[in-house]
């Protein structure tokens, strides 16, 4: 079988300046795309011709299309993960670094863009479906003719179980976006950097109770783009390569479509964030397990959903996330720091693509707020529909 | 489209859902059963996850359930829905079947804090047009929360 550790390695990133949801509808994804990749390949040292592959998660800007627009020679290798949103993040990740482990491209790229026309929210994005028409068909016959029609809603109900099963509280979100105030106060990109307190998220309007406005992230318009390539290309790039140890995608038993209107799943896999299997994956191919990580990159979409992802990951026991956060475990001085940069829900919302970011930079060393010696990172995709996925990058392949 | 919230579509039954939807247009709910393993399942689907079997039939449920999880909506998506000021939804666990079987749903009849993890409900229908309805829930009076 074919080792795949430390095999491909992250030698770039870019994007384009952060914006307001809708700041960029007039100007169109592909020039936000081409803008993010031509920063990222600048970073890495090479220039976007040279890029052979594409591997996503989801984009609205195909693969032939960025290789016509760039003019590159030749096309080699094209790939596309499932799960929607941020989900399947890493699994972009995994495809990209088999392929240039394998040779089949020298230099792949993922990248996500997003922007909002005028009125769409994220929160809606079920909730259009199911507007001006008299029936509904497909998976949404279950659940939007009930009005489960946003992924907070849908979230709330994971949430709601896990406070039901281990006594979680809505204190203990708030220490979550707390904590991600409080990375942003110094990091100049960071949409929310005000530190907030307790009172400050109960005040916020509920939503779907149990969550409210502080527990959702933000919507922000962004193109981002970062450069994979092999360990061995990587030696003559520029920076420091963050060499991808281990990336997967997972689900554990019957989580198919967990949370959109399935429902089946175990008790302790329903009040979870999915991703139990691809920890065990991750950490078996990484041949390491969380004690050996210095920094944690979690997504952050809503506030339960990060606590959850803690217990998958093994950050601390299941059902105990929530006293885990309460006690401040997640900061800089904790045992294992999770996003120094603010996350989804202080800095910006780009399905991942910044906790990616982030990573890279602890591995340079060029963070705002660094990890002295931050060697090996943890990234976690999103929680939502499956498959979810993980990764753990390192700057020390021995 | 339902009455009790309105401006949502109503379902739109397929080959395979349609059993479920319509039964609940004559005010039964039914579950699907695996002809092969027995095993109940929900939503409808064409493959049993225990053994893969490609056959089925639609077995009567008592309508028994407990429920398992619920949000209180309090910013509805759809305009229609506004006029509710929040509303439920809730995943219930019914009774009594061959492995579990959650449905989303709504519980009826009850306060706010009436609603808990737990609490004993029972069916009834909400019309939804063109003979389909929505199985919807009520708790079971005299019957405490487990």
């Amino acid at each position: 079988m074919i080792d795949l550790r430390n095999q491909a390695a992250i030698v770039g990133f870019g994007y384009v300046p952060f914006g307001k949801r809708g700041q960029y509808a007039d100007q169109g994804h592909l020039r936000l795309v081409v803008e993010a990749v031509t920063a990222a390949c600048a970073d890495a040292g090479i220039t976007p011709a040279d890029v052979d592959g594409y591997s996503s998660y989801y984009t609205p800007i195909d693969p032939p299309e960025l290789f016509e627009a760039f003019g590159a020679k030749q096309l080699r290798y094209t790939a596309q993960t499932w799960g929607g949103g941020g989900a399947s993040m890493c699994g972009a990740f995994q495809n990209a670094a088999m392929a240039v482990a394998t040779g089949a491209a020298d230099y792949v790229v993922v990248h996500k863009v997003m922007t909002m026309e005028a009125g769409a929210r994220y929160g809606q994005a079920f909730g259009q479906m199911g507007q001006g028409i008299p029936t509904i068909g497909g998976p949404f016959q279950y659940s939007v003719p009930y009005g489960l029609q946003a992924p907070g809603q849908m979230f709330a109900l994971a949430a709601r179980r896990h406070m039901h099963l281990y006594g979680t509280t809505t204190e203990q979100y708030a220490h979550v976006t707390m904590h991600a105030r409080e990375m942003a106060v110094n990091n100049p990109e960071a949409r929310f950097r005000t530190p907030i307190t307790i009172e400050d998220h109960h005040a916020s309007q509920m939503i779907a109770d149990p969550l409210r406005l502080f527990d959702f992230c933000m919507e922000t318009d962004y193109g981002c783009a970062v450069v994979i390539t092999s360990a061995e290309r990587a030696q003559d790039c520029p920076h420091p390569p963050a060499y991808i140890t281990a990336a997967g995608v997972g689900a554990p038993f019957r989580f198919g479509n967990a949370l959109m209107s399935f429902y089946n799943q175990p008790d302790e896999d329903f009040a979870s964030s999915g991703q139990r299997a691809v920890a065990q994956e991750l950490y078996r191919m990484a041949g390491m397990g969380i004690a050996d990580m210095d920094v944690a990159m979690v997504y952050d979409h809503f506030t339960p959903m990060v606590i959850t992802s803690l217990e998958d990951f093994g950050f601390c026991a299941k059902g105990e996330g929530g006293p885990y956060v309460e006690d401040g475990n997640l900061g800089l001085d904790g045992p294992l720091p999770v996003n120094p940069h603010g996350g989804n829900l202080a800095e910006a919302y780009t399905h991942g693509m910044t906790h990616v970011n982030e990573a890279v930079r602890q591995i340079r060393g060029t963070a705002i707020n660094q990890i002295p010696g931050a060697t090996n990172v943890l990234v976690v995709g999103g929680a939502g529909p499956s498959p979810t996925s993980g990764m753990i990058l390192t700057g020390s392949p021995s | 489209m339902s009455e009790a919230m309105p401006g949502l579509p109503g379902p739109r039954p397929d080959p395979t859902s349609e059993g479920y939807w319509l039964a609940a247009g004559r005010g039964a709910l039914v579950v699907q059963r695996c002809a092969a393993c027995g095993v109940d399942r929900h939503p409808p689907t064409e493959v049993c996850y225990a053994c893969g079997s490609l056959d089925w039939s639609w077995e009567p449920h008592s309508g028994l359930a407990t429920v398992y999880s619920y949000t209180w909506v309090e910013r509805p998506i759809h305009p229609g829905l506004a006029a509710l000021g929040s509303y439920n939804t809730t995943v219930v666990e019914l009774d009594g079947t061959n492995g579990v079987v959650r449905i989303l749903s709504r519980i009826t009849d009850l306060e706010r804090e009436e609603l808990v993890v737990g609490l004993p409900v029972e069916v009834h229908f909400d019309p939804a047009g063109d003979g389909v309805a929505l199985p919807v829930f009520r708790p079971q009076r005299g019957v405490p929360a487990a």
